[in-house]
């Protein structure tokens, strides 16, 4: 039955996360965006609220994921900073690809490292997704896997994987072909990569646009050699799909956060500058751009949550693919304009460093 | 707990309405857009089977619930309704936008008594009459004016838009009892149809909804009994601002209907690329136009979720003007976009019933970008809530 109201348990799952974006994570941001990372003092603090061991309690976790609640988180930590929400979702997308995809014995090998209540929060995950040749949508996953006598071979590129360089635990998604004569597009899989693996380039991305507090580097893969327990579960599994829209959907709350942090930040700015004797958002000219944001936010995370839902729900993989795709798609291209137009909003000012409006500009154009 | 899920009256709902709209309504759809003439046979048919059988039956089904849900029940239908043909949407019978300020304005006597004569199964509508030549959306500078003489109220004044206007049994009438108060001298009327002094005017000429009925209304001492003034119930008598709060139900109603409209027109856009598309036409425009179309698709699902929330809102009387401004304004924008691509998609190739119908959903979708609150009347709204503190003007 349709409903739009979070629960009373998700309501106050959401005003913690909120507490900590506001304490913690945008009083950071301009550090965390120089240094190109969060401070282990921040992860502590989020390790001790459990908001970033979503995974079973056997294995040191908070209890497994919801995908609306950590919708909700996820918007919370944007709405603090954007780059820091990246730093910390990007890092639980490589226990939470094992928890989902892959077998019993493998997530009893890699996850309880993340939940170790001393030092887990230490631990850098990371999920390659994107490619040199598209961007966030599975039909631009290409990565080459190929079965061979004793495991896979790997060729092609990721790029912008969240702490691809420093990462404790690699995931990374990619094609296999079981047989040479197969077509090139094959089942989606994830693999998981050892510490030092031959055939793999690792390269830092140093200057990016924005979401630098999200520290990314590019793979590149040249006839590496995996292991065959390197693949995480069954290639062309549900759980595979189901890893791949999580992170779809927790980006899109991402954007969602993103242009709320804009859309609050502009509003205040609007109510306080006067000009021509009167708060410039007493103009119309001010005022429906304001009222244009706030529309378009709500109706993109609305998509956001219906993609969530469906998540929760264990929907089939092609609606949660086109579901997640779709709010992913709107929910950046929303938080690209919403924030373009705070800074419009704030005029001189917003395109100062004085003020996070133009840090959020580029934070959302460095999301495709 | 937040679910985007239809339950089994909602869904039965949309069902219900989405083969009514398929069976009564696109069959008739692109002849009375040519006559601007409704068959006696489609009011017959609606009043069977929407009004007697489809609504009747969700209010069955939304009782079962056990919760409030004829907003949202109605918006589901409303959608499901606009896609099969918006103007004949608004020609089904029934109170009509009479309903709601009866609804929230009337003592129990006299919703019993004005909305009895729609439940005898016979042809009746409403309509309600706001709008005049020299007022729109700025209902201060109200002209039309109402005077107590003894046990009548003797109304004068030039109504014009009203939908239904000439065949509603009801005019929800809104006039003002002493112009020096501005909106607070302003109330709803109860106006029977053939009342002495109330004269049919111009049906209009549109450019869309042409088979939509859309009268103009003269007022010359019309008298009606003082018992007609809707004066609002209990102590709080806040007469137009609560009757202007009607509008938060009924602006997600038109949103529905925008959202019916530009799926319409989305569906034949891609059904075209599927079936009609001309030989030797480029692949990498077709390619460009599913993309295109792709986004469409999301932004209307959008819409749907704006639309849907803001009726959810109100069916748990949660106040909503805000978010119902939303799912108007984004659905009135949305409505002309999807058209607007559609016709644009489907230039090339032979004449065909789907093109045709494409051009005609084109020229419906501009007025809801206009009527309930322009485009920029929604803005103002919502942006007056985000800033309650500061004037806005």
């Amino acid at each position: 039955m349709l409903d739009f109201a979070p629960t009373e348990e998700q309501e106050e799952i959401r005003k913690l996360a909120q507490s900590i974006a506001l304490d913690h994570l945008r009083p950071h941001a301009r550090k965390a965006e120089a240094e190109h990372d969060s401070p282990n003092e921040l992860r502590l603090t989020l390790a001790q609220t459990g908001l970033t061991t979503p995974f079973p309690e056997e294995y040191g976790g908070s209890g497994p994921l919801e995908a609306v609640t950590y919708t909700l988180i996820a918007e919370e930590l944007a709405y603090g900073d954007p780059g820091l929400a990246l730093n910390i979702v990007g890092s639980l997308m490589g226990p939470l690809t094992v928890w989902l995809a892959g077998s019993r014995e493998q997530q009893e090998r890699y996850l309880p490292t993340f939940g170790d209540s001393t030092s887990g929060y230490l631990q850098r995950g990371s999920l390659a997704f994107a490619e040199r040749t598209g961007g966030y949508t599975l039909a631009d996953i290409h990565l080459q896997a190929r079965r061979t006598s004793d495991g896979y071979l790997l060729n092609g590129t990721k790029r912008d994987v969240v702490h691809g360089q420093r990462a404790d635990l690699r995931v990374v998604l990619a094609r296999l072909s079981e047989h040479e004569s197969e077509s090139p597009e094959g089942k989606l899989c994830a693999f998981v990569l050892s510490g030092a693996q031959e055939g793999l380039s690792i390269q830092a991305e140093e200057e990016k646009l924005g979401l630098q507090a999200a520290p990314s580097a590019t793979y590149l893969f040249n006839q590496a050699q995996l292991p065959a327990e390197a693949l995480l579960g069954e290639a062309g599994s549900s759980g595979v799909v189901r890893a791949a829209t999580l992170y779809q959907i927790l980006r899109a709350a991402i954007a969602c956060g993103t242009a709320r942090a804009a859309f609050e930040y502009c509003s205040a700015y609007a109510r306080e500058r006067i000009a021509f004797g009167r708060p410039i958002v007493s103009y119309q000219g001010i005022a429906f751009i304001i009222a244009e944001m706030a529309m378009k936010l709500d109706a993109a995370r609305l998509l956001t949550w219906r993609a969530a839902c469906s998540w929760d729900r264990g929907e089939a993989d092609e609606t949660l693919i086109h579901e997640a795709e779709s709010a992913q798609r709107q929910a950046v291209k929303m938080a690209q304009a919403a924030t373009t137009d705070a800074i419009q909003v704030m005029g001189g000012a917003g395109f100062m460093q004085d003020h996070p409006a133009e840090m959020w500009m580029r934070d959302a154009a460095a999301m495709e | 707990m937040i679910d985007f899920t239809l339950s089994k009256a909602q869904q039965a709902a949309r069902d219900y309405a989405h083969q009514v709209a398929l069976e009564e309504m696109r069959p008739l759809s692109l002849e009375c857009d040519r006559t601007e003439e409704i068959p006696e046979s489609f009011f017959w048919n609606m009043q069977r089977r929407y009004w007697g059988g489809a609504a009747a039956q969700a209010r069955a089904y939304g009782q079962d619930e056990g919760v409030k849900q004829e907003n949202l029940l109605s918006v589901i239908s409303q959608e499901e309704m606009a896609w099969g043909d918006a103007a004949l949407a608004t020609a089904i019978p029934g109170p009509g936008l009479a309903a709601p300020p009866i609804l929230s304005q009337g003592t129990p006597e006299q919703q019993a008594r004005f909305l009895s004569i729609y439940m005898d199964g016979q042809l009746h509508w409403g309509a309600l009459a706001l709008t005049e030549p020299g007022i729109g959306s700025d209902v201060a500078g109200m002209s039309t004016t109402a005077v107590l003489d003894g046990d009548e109220w003797v109304i004068n004044g030039h109504k014009h838009y009203i939908t239904n206007g000439a065949r509603a049994d009801l005019i929800v009438t809104f006039a003002t009892i002493d112009k020096r108060l501005g909106r607070e001298g302003i109330r709803p009327f109860v106006v029977p149809k053939g009342t002495p002094g109330l004269i049919v005017g111009r049906i209009e000429k549109k450019m869309g909804l042409r088979a939509s009925q859309t009268a103009e209304l003269i007022f010359e001492n019309c008298r009606i009994p003082k018992e007609n003034l809707l004066a609002g119930r209990g102590e709080k008598k806040e007469g137009f601002k609560a009757a202007m709060g009607t509008l938060d139900a009924t602006r997600p109603m038109v949103g529905a209907l925008a959202v019916g409209i530009a799926r319409a027109a989305y569906e034949a856009a891609c059904e075209w690329l599927r079936e009609e598309l001309p030989a030797g036409y480029p692949p990498h425009k077709r390619r460009a136009w599913e993309e295109e179309l792709k986004e469409l698709g999301q932004e209307i699902e959008m819409a749907r979720f704006l639309v849907w929330r803001a009726a959810w809102m109100a069916d748990r009387r949660i106040p909503n003007s805000k978010e119902a401004s939303m799912s108007k304004a984004y659905a009135g924008a949305l409505v002309m976009k999807a058209t607007a691509t559609a016709v644009r998609i489907t230039a090339p190739g032979e004449e065909s019933e789907r093109k045709l119908l494409i051009q005609k959903w084109f020229r419906d979708a501009k007025v809801f970008d206009i009527f309930e609150g322009t485009a920029q009347i929604q803005r103002l709204v919502i942006a007056r809530r985000l800033f309650p503190n500061i004037d806005i003007p």
